[in-house]
């Protein structure tokens, strides 16, 4: 499901023009980013948990210079979902994509 | 790190950003999820434009063993959900490393240095124990008289013979050697700690740490004094402003050179001008006071400041010629790179050998 659909699905749902729903995505979208740029991680119900973790610096051996590079420390995003959604997938047919 | 919001929390914020109610906010997010759901179900993916995307992702059927009866197990294929970060959210979150660039090693001497230099204040036993054999070791106690030149000078020399003498004599025990070691270093640290009460009037707060073998140091001591047993220098025109900083636990060079100096690269000069504390690199005296150099930009250096970075790399090439010969080279090559001129006229007790290492490199 691309984001298209997504926005044509939830304006559907909640009744809202595709124009609002787009806004209020974004708004949400801005607020869960801005939460995790901070460090804070984030439950919502049903989906699951996003937080953050920093991965150390660590040496790696890069076969193109022959040598082995200082790979910085990096904060990434990591997403946990609730066990409800594993669940709910876990055993369906695989996707055809 | 470990704090976190609560969904009402974030609807809240929600709420606010979006000028909407709360319920209704509430309302959109239970639709949002229930979607994503019902996409993830129907296709296997559902994206959110600057944000992410969420995905199947199939696991396939494979063996384990079950952690209690040891027994083999087969995990069945199932699907497991997959969240990717898009660019936008990756560098928001990325933000505070995101000037921070891979590099090739000259670090691959340096990689054990956030690891191993972790003060050890929580253990003091264990850090006094690794002293008192670096003391016995005549190849620690030789090289550190020239380096200590401040009062404590003038008792050095005992010990160092002291500890010659008791390694000949070999009749003596490992452990009443390093207990008359022991007894000398608390007696300097004390002398030295009294001395520094005459001169500043200011009570130090380390009293706990004597024992740590390198008594706090004067702070306004110049980082000229400490430059001066190095053989290469010429007398710098300028000099740095320092300030005073006192370690915390868990803080190595590399960490306080990236917070204080803004560039975790540039520790060797932490090391060049706080010499007289630390005699290994390697090592952080519990709540030792160190002298942070100012460095006004720490992507372009001026000259002056390049050159210091290079000595603190050469003195790191010279200790780990002593202690850690097979690596010493890659401190030699970084001299290089922030002093080629130093590398020109290099000093006489550079092995031919690494030098040729550090230019062709």
């Amino acid at each position: 499901m691309n984001y298209k659909q997504l926005i044509d699905r939830l304006s559907e749902q909640t009744g809202n023009t595709k124009v609002k729903t787009k806004e209020i995505l974004g708004d949400t979208v801005s607020v869960l980013s801005e939460q995790l740029s901070r460090g804070s991680g984030v439950s919502i119900p049903d989906l699951g948990t996003f937080s953050t973790k920093i991965n150390q610096e660590k040496k790696v051996y890069n076969p193109h210079y022959e040598a082995y590079i200082m790979v910085p420390p990096k904060r990434t995003v990591e997403f946990s979902p609730s066990t409800n959604l594993k669940e709910e997938v876990k055993y369906l047919e695989q996707p055809d994509e | 790190m470990s704090e976190k919001i609560t969904f009402k929390e974030l609807v809240e914020l929600i709420a606010k950003q979006s000028e909407q109610s709360q319920s209704s906010t509430n309302s959109f997010i239970t639709e949002l999820v229930q979607i994503i759901e019902s996409g993830l179900k129907s296709s296997g993916s559902v994206s959110i434009s600057g944000f992410g995307k969420f995905e199947l992702r199939w696991m396939n059927e494979r063996t384990g063993t079950n952690p209690q009866t040891g027994e083999e197990i087969t995990i069945p294929g199932q699907n497991k959900v997959v969240f990717k970060p898009y660019k936008a959210l990756r560098e928001d979150v990325n933000a505070p490393y995101a000037g921070l660039k891979s590099r090739i090693i000259r670090e691959e001497t340096e990689i054990f240095e956030p690891a191993v230099p972790v003060q050890k204040s929580k253990d003091s036993s264990e850090t006094i124990d690794d002293l008192i054999i670096e003391h016995d070791n005549p190849h620690f106690v030789k090289p550190e008289k020239p380096k200590k030149k401040t009062p404590v000078a003038a008792p050095l020399p005992n010990e160092a013979k002291l500890a010659e003498e008791v390694q000949k004599s070999g009749s003596f025990k490992w452990s009443y050697a390093a207990a008359v070691i022991i007894a000398l270093i608390a007696f300097i640290a004390l002398f030295f700690m009294i001395q520094r009460g005459i001169d500043t009037t200011e009570t130090p707060t380390t009293t706990p740490q004597i024992e740590q073998v390198t008594p706090p140091v004067v702070s306004d001591e110049e980082p000229a004094d400490v430059a001066e047993p190095e053989p290469p220098d010429t007398e710098p025109q300028t000099e740095f402003e320092t300030t005073s900083f006192t370690v915390e636990p868990g803080q190595s060079l590399w960490t306080i050179a990236e917070n204080q100096l803004g560039n975790p690269y540039l520790w060797p000069v932490l090391y060049n001008v706080n010499q007289d504390i630390l005699t290994n690199p390697n090592q952080l005296p519990a709540a030792s006071d160190l002298q942070i150099p100012e460095i006004s930009d720490p992507e372009n250096l001026n000259e002056f400041e390049r050159e210091q970075v290079a000595l603190g790399y050469f003195a790191l090439y010279e200790w780990n010629l002593e202690n850690n010969p097979d690596e010493a080279r890659y401190f030699l090559w970084a001299v290089g790179v922030f002093s080629p001129e130093l590398l020109d006229q290099p000093p006489s007790d550079v092995d031919p050998d690494d030098l040729a290492f550090a230019r062709n490199r």
